[in-house]
């Protein structure tokens, strides 16, 4: 995998919903290269004290404009700056994005039909495998968590995308959807396709770590293939520093380059 | 810009601070190795260490803490993979070695003594381990018996890291020479704490880190100018290095070869720029030899 550090342009950022944007970047290399589940790398400007990059998966891109998209949640001082930066101001011109990093989605080649599992701004990243899985036939459904309506920054995406018996919403706060965590979501739609004979086969999850522990659970208890992203503090991205370590069946493994996806049976919870 | 650090030539001042850059493949897409004056390579000890818990990195003002333990896979890996590697593409290698024993710094370095390496440095100053390391870092007869027994395993330059975390590094230093010792570098990461006061948490697993980054650049001109003063072994100087004038600024202040590190990840081409820093720095300075530098300060 060849990486780079582009110099992108910030070309929009807008509010997407509570203390959530998505940052659209003129950035080709990377639109062109990135693959579903990777992130790049940012360096934020006018944030010279604060030393480290932020990492950011890829929402989507867009070939033609040359773009990727960023879903972001307003967190700590770096996505506070970020959300303060006009793509109009000077500074607009100065991100840096190393990508495309790491180990993507990479559902099983024989992959008949997936579940995917979104919880808050995890629903990013599998909005390009969504894609990709519907490029190639593969029928995908989709589980989506927040904790409010407003929240649910990807489903209007997810909904133009595969329609609306696919896309299956829960809300924290019972504004909308089924009330509650959306893993019971997750377990009823694997249960329900298994009951229709036309059971998941795949499922990846993003999300909060206890919410992908407990789908990789039940989709191994239903012997589903299940893939999961890792969230660490990052410092180099590269695979250098060691600082993004999970601990896995087979030894420590970089989140940055051997994951962020990785074998959810092989992640030690 | 050739420089010679304690018998080790090096084609320009230029290396990279060890556990910030591996063994330069991961950066191999941003920099050539064999440009570098030297690549430094993460800490390697006998049979390899697993490291700390994460959370293992917590930002701070213009710095960071890191907590990683030294997590190295053992000599062998580092024989097999990245040596071979780094000879292929032409490097100067400086191996960095850690060991919780004098005898175990020993025998990392037997191990290597038929490998592609050009330089050892020795780790006695790691924040991040309960024996070895720092421990060692701060005792001058531990560091002396450290030294001299690397002493007897190699004939290649020795270079000592010493740790800032002590009242006198000159102290140090001088044990280091005394034991052997062809040069010293310094300095490694300053013992630190981040604390999260909503959750009340330590932002590290392991609660205390090393704080590195051009925040700790002032304590590091400072201790390499006492030493450049207090002690004759030539020095690798190191802390918060991100331009070439940061890197002009240890040389006035005695160093001879200085070390990127932190820098990298936040530009992982970092190296390649503070070597180019350096050459536009001697030119508009009107500097033939960069080793005119050295401790030209004017104080
Ligand atoms: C592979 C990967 C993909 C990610 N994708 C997204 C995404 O698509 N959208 C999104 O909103 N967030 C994403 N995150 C989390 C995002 O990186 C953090 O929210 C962000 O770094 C917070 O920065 P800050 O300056 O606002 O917070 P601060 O708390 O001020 O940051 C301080 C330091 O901690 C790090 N940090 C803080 N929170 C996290 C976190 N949750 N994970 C990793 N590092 C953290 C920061 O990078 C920085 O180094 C992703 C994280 C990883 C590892
Ligand atoms: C993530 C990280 C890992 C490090 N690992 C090592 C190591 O294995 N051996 C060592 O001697 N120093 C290690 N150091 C210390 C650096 O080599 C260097 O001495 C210190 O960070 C100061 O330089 P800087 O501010 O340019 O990073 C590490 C530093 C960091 C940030
Ligand atoms: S962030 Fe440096 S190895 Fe993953």
């Amino acid at each position: 995998m060849t990486l780079f550090d582009e110099r992108a342009r910030l070309v929009a950022n807008a509010g997407a919903g509570p203390n959530l944007f998505v940052a659209t970047f003129e950035a080709p290399r990377l639109a062109q290269s990135v693959q579903p589940g990777q992130f790049a790398h940012m360096q934020i400007p006018g944030m010279e004290s604060h030393i480290l990059r932020r990492p950011f998966s890829v929402y989507g891109r867009n070939l033609a404009s040359q773009t990727v998209d960023i879903l972001y949640q307003v967190v700590g001082a770096g996505t506070r700056h970020l959300s303060g930066i006009s793509p109009r101001s000077d500074l607009a011109e100065g991100f840096g994005l190393i990508g495309p990093v790491g180990r993507g989605w990479s559902p099983p080649a024989a992959t008949s039909r997936a579940l995917l599992v979104g919880g808050g701004v995890g629903a990013a990243p599998l909005f390009m495998l969504a894609e990709s899985l519907k490029g190639q036939g593969v029928p995908a459904t989709v589980v989506l968590g927040a904790q409010t309506h407003a929240a649910l920054a990807c489903e209007a995406a997810y909904l133009d995308l595969l329609g609306e018996d696919d896309v299956r919403c829960a809300t924290d706060d019972g504004s909308y959807g089924r009330p509650g965590f959306c893993t019971s979501l997750a377990t009823e739609a694997l249960d329900q396709a298994a009951a229709e004979g036309r059971p998941f086969d795949y499922v990846a999850v993003c999300g909060p770590e206890p919410l992908m522990r407990i789908v990789a659970q039940e989709a191994r208890e239903r012997g589903v293939a299940c893939e999961v992203s890792m969230e660490r503090r990052m410092a180099c991205g590269v695979g250098a520093c060691l600082s993004c370590v999970v601990e896995t069946a087979l030894g420590k493994k970089r989140s940055c380059v051997d994951g962020p996806v990785f074998d959810g049976s092989e992640v030690l919870w | 810009m050739a420089v010679n650090l304690g018998g080790l030539p090096m084609k320009n001042p230029v290396t990279t601070a060890s556990g910030t850059f591996a063994a330069g493949m991961e950066y191999a897409d941003f920099v050539n190795v064999s440009a570098l004056g030297a690549v430094t390579t993460k800490g390697v000890s006998l049979h390899g260490w697993a490291g700390n818990a994460s959370p293992r990195i917590a930002e701070t003002p213009s710095g960071m803490l890191n907590s990683i333990g030294l997590q190295n896979p053992g000599v062998e890996h580092l024989k097999t993979v990245e040596l071979p590697w780094l000879r292929d593409q032409g490097a100067t290698v400086i191996v960095n070695v850690s060991g919780h024993s004098a005898q175990e710094y020993a025998s990392v370095i037997e191990a290597l003594e038929d490998g592609p390496v050009d330089a050892y440095e020795i780790n006695v100053s790691c924040p991040n381990v309960d024996a070895g390391g720092m421990t060692i870092g701060t005792d001058p007869s531990s560091v002396e018996a450290v030294v001299s027994r690397c002493r007897q395993a190699t004939k290649r330059p020795l270079i000592v890291k010493l740790t800032p975390n002590v009242t006198s590094v000159v102290d140090i230093a001088r044990a280091a020479e005394a034991a052997g010792a062809d040069a010293i570098s310094l300095i490694n990461t300053l013992l630190g704490m981040a604390v999260d006061a909503k959750t009340r948490r330590p932002k590290l697993a392991r609660v205390v880190g090393g704080l590195s980054g051009p925040a700790v650049k002032p304590v590091a001109l400072r201790m390499v100018w006492e030493c450049y003063r207090g002690v004759s072994l030539p020095i690798l100087g190191m802390g918060g290095i991100a331009t070439g004038e940061d890197a002009v600024e240890f040389m006035l202040c005695g160093a001879t070869a200085v070390a990127v590190g932190t820098a990298n990840f936040s530009d992982p081409a970092s190296t390649a720029r503070v070597i180019e820093g350096i050459e536009r720095y001697c030119r508009e300075q009107g500097v033939d030899d960069v080793n005119e530098l050295r401790g030209a300060l004017k104080a």
